[in-house]
């Protein structure tokens, strides 16, 4: 049933194909960032339209399937003129769609620090941006740092998904050498352990990190 | 007498069809420092908010040593609303002390009191700490330099707060009930610090207080409030043995007969 062999032989490819999963993740969160932030700041604009429009879009976004929104990003846009390479369409719809709970993520730790704080910022006369960047945000972020790591890992185990828009990350990487010799089971086995062994131990050092904050902030 | 650093003219100040402040006029001389009393609600705290730009003005002007806080003249000399620019401008010749301290929690006490010289006004780092360490002296928090806001007491929370409001010399400095939330033990310490700074002198001070023995001994004057208006103003000796409207009267007779003397 279970070939050793074979699975040492195919080891190797599966494994390297790890380089394109990780940095499918490391980039698409970076996006889904920067982008939470900006959909953050833009729903909490002074102005009314700016924050109906943002707070729709990312509502939009979040309740529908990420497939779908890869699908769009990769099959629909190139109709419009916007051919993208697998690799980046998938970062896209990865960084797109997690943007959103992010978003949220971000709304809690702002709102959860005092208005004793912007009051104090404007009576020290801080601008608009010193006020966020010095005042507001390090004390809105670490709280909700253990929150971000799970989307992370989270993220990370979603993946697979962008096999289907033909991105030859490990699960592909694994269908592509079951379909050649008709032997699945070692090759997905492997997928499968791998991707134990990479978020497991993360979410041990997120159970840390929580613990730290836990500590810190109550 | 030298023009007023700050002037109050005719200010109302609504919160939705509530009239908070009633045309209100009001001057605070350089170097002069003026307590507010009042019954609670009576409108002290918006009064002084206006001032820091913590609340929009509804009516009527305010000027900080002869500009307009709230507003700008434009080129046919007619007011129109502030910039952003303008209102930054004006509003850095006002601090503030509040009730609740609001230090930074992120940052140690040194890092909270030089935070705005460098950020805001640019001040070189070094010259920051040196500033920075000389004003915790003052307030008698040297060696908490290193502490970070939750290992303090109340008392010393709002001594690094003055501290903090202090390096940024703003010419008026406003004081929001500065020891109502701080345990009796702890008033002391903070009232001590205030009347120092108030002995050397050359800032103006806007003091909201229901400490009347400490508004007698350090205010040049006592405004008194009462539902939005301003209904007796004069010096200490006046409105605290002199009494003439009714309603300071009894806010008087009420206030010595509840406020059981601490010694
Ligand atoms: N942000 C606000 N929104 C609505 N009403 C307010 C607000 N702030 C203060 N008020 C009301 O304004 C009145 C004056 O309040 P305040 O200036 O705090 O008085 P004081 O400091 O003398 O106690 C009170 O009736 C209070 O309820
Ligand atoms: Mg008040």
């Amino acid at each position: 049933m279970w070939d050793w062999n074979y699975a040492f032989e195919v080891l190797p490819e599966i494994a390297s194909a790890l380089g394109v999963t990780i940095s499918a993740t490391v980039v698409g969160f970076i996006l889904a960032l920067v982008l939470g932030l900006i959909w953050t700041l833009l729903i909490r604009s002074s102005n009314k339209i700016i924050t109906t429009v943002a707070d729709s879009i990312v509502k939009f976004i979040r309740n529908t399937p990420l497939l779908v929104q890869l699908y769009f990003i990769f099959y629909v846009f190139p109709q419009f003129g916007l051919s993208l390479d697998p690799f980046t369409a998938g970062v896209i719809g990865l960084g797109l769609h997690y943007s959103t709970y992010l978003s949220e993520v971000f709304r809690s730790g702002i709102e959860s620090v005092g208005p004793g704080q912007w009051e104090v910022a404007t009576a020290l006369n801080f601008t608009t941006k010193k006020t966020w960047t010095r005042i507001i945000l390090p004390q809105a972020i670490p709280p909700v740092l253990p929150v971000i790591g799970n989307y992370f890992i989270t993220m990370f185990k979603e993946t697979p998904l962008l096999s289907a828009i033909t991105l030859v990350e490990i699960l592909q990487t694994a269908q592509n050498i079951g379909a050649g010799t008709f032997r699945y089971t070692e090759p997905l086995t492997i997928v499968g352990v791998l991707f134990l062994l990479l978020s497991y131990p993360a979410s041990i050092a997120l159970r840390q990190l929580e613990n730290r904050v836990t500590a810190r902030y109550s | 007498m030298s023009e007023p650093i700050v002037k109050y003219n005719n200010v109302t100040k609504y919160f939705d069809d509530l009239m908070v402040l009633d045309g209100i006029d009001f001057e605070i001389q350089p170097g002069e420092k003026v307590a507010l009393v009042g019954p609670s609600g009576s409108g002290k705290t918006t009064f002084a908010r206006l001032l820091m730009t913590l609340e929009e003005i509804t009516d009527g002007t305010i000027e900080v040593e002869g500009d307009y806080l709230w507003h700008e003249e434009d080129s046919n000399g007619e007011l129109k609303p502030a910039s952003t620019e303008h209102l930054r401008k004006v509003r850095s010749n006002i601090g503030m002390v509040f009730q609740h301290f609001h230090l930074f929690p992120h940052m140690t006490v040194l890092e909270n009191i030089i935070e705005a010289p460098v950020t805001v006004k640019g001040i070189d780092k070094k010259e920051a700490i040196k500033d920075g360490k000389e004003m915790l002296e003052k307030v008698g928090l040297s060696d908490k330099a290193d502490t970070y806001p939750a290992q303090l007491s109340g008392g010393q929370k709002q001594r690094v707060a003055i501290a903090r409001a202090l390096v940024m010399k703003p010419k008026v400095l406003i004081f929001d009930e500065p020891t109502s939330a701080l345990d009796p033990e702890l008033v002391g310490e903070v009232l001590d610090v205030i009347k120092d700074i108030a002995n050397q002198g050359e800032t103006s001070m806007l003091l909201i207080t229901h400490e009347m023995d400490f508004a007698r001994e350090v205010a040049d004057r006592i405004a008194f409030f009462d539902a939005g208006k301003i209904v007796e103003d004069g010096p200490p000796s006046e409105i605290l043995y002199n009494p003439q409207a009714p309603r300071l009267k009894e806010f008087l007779e009420r206030f010595m007969s509840t406020q059981a003397s601490p010694e």
